[in-house]
């Protein structure tokens, strides 16, 4: 089974537009990704897919908080675990 | 676009206010644009608009659009707030509120006036309001891969379904309208991400053409304005707290 970062890499790939990034390079662990050029509707539209792949509900309030991949990654585990 | 744009300067030496044009007014609230598609020396200017603060943020863009993006934007904000409040730009700083919100700080202490930012592709907005919050969204109308998503995402019932009636192209266009009107209404609030926006719906009558109209929030008090502010380039909305004399 895919780790939690390949799978939000895989997300990333598919479905951000980040200027510069090559599709399939490592994620920057403490990027946030408004920082990174992604524009609020992607933002929330990544919000759906990481909801959807995972099978979680995160809440629009906690997924403010997680804009970074080290940041979701650690939440996502810690659901799981 | 309703607002004029002034005569062009050499990028070199003017100043960032010269780069915004007033857009719209709305009672004592104001909109100015700002001209994102510019070029090098004109962020080069910018950056010595900027604190160490801003400065470090700008460091932390790894890609060249969006730093460009906010330079020139926080840039303007800056020559715009010291115009409008008597101050030097090096008295000028800004926090942010819990939620991310940024307001204005003159040598220290809150300055008397609320503003918000927002800019998408070439198209920046400036939204200036004396008295309440304000919020102000402008986004380009290129097609989204995930609209479906989004619209499930955002959207209350109604509007689910009047998306899902409409055309193509008229689907396109009703998303960016609703989205800019809700998105307006987050960041006013303060909000922003955190706010589940799909928990309200824009009026009716603004569903349906309106480009002006008044929103509450249940279970909180007070009033919000909401205007459509959309132009031919770009799908844009401005929200302002309604305050009582």
């Amino acid at each position: 089974m895919s780790s939690t970062e390949e799978r939000i890499r895989a997300l990333v790939d598919a479905n951000l537009q980040i200027e510069g990034r090559a599709a399939g390079s490592p994620l920057t662990p403490d990027l946030n990704i408004v920082d990174a050029g992604v524009s609020s509707t992607d933002v929330v539209a990544f919000w759906r897919l990481v909801c959807e792949e995972f099978g979680v509900d995160i809440p629009a309030e906690e997924f403010a908080e997680l804009l970074t991949p080290s940041d979701l990654i650690a939440y996502l585990d810690a659901r799981s675990g | 676009m309703s607002g004029k744009l002034l005569e062009p300067t050499p990028e070199a030496t003017e100043e960032p206010e010269h780069w915004c044009s007033p857009f719209r007014a709305f009672d004592d609230v104001r909109v100015l644009y700002v001209d994102l598609s510019t070029g090098y020396g004109r962020e080069q200017r910018a950056v010595s608009w900027l604190d160490d603060t801003e400065r470090h943020r700008r460091d932390r863009f790894v890609y060249g659009r969006p730093r460009h993006r906010f330079t020139l934007c926080r840039a303007a904000l800056r020559s715009v707030l010291c115009h409008q409040l008597d101050c030097h730009n090096q008295h000028l700083a800004f926090e942010a509120s819990k939620h991310g919100k940024p307001y204005a700080l003159v040598r220290g202490r809150p300055a008397p006036i609320n503003f918000n930012v927002s800019h998408s592709g070439r198209h920046g907005l400036i939204a200036l309001a004396p008295g309440g919050r304000v919020g102000v969204d402008v986004e380009e109308r290129v097609p989204h891969r995930n609209l479906y998503e989004l619209i499930e995402a955002v959207f209350g019932p109604n509007e689910k379904h009047e998306l899902a009636a409409a055309n193509n192209r008229d689907r396109l266009h009703l998303f960016f309208r609703l989205w800019t009107m809700k998105e307006a209404l987050s960041k006013a609030h303060g909000m922003g991400l955190s706010l589940d926006v799909s928990r309200f719906e824009i009026p009716h009558d603004m569903r349906h053409g309106a480009t002006s109209g008044c929103v509450r929030f249940t279970g909180m008090p007070g009033a919000w304005r909401l205007e459509d502010t959309s132009a031919d380039r770009f799908a844009a909305a401005l929200a302002y707290e309604q305050v009582r004399p």
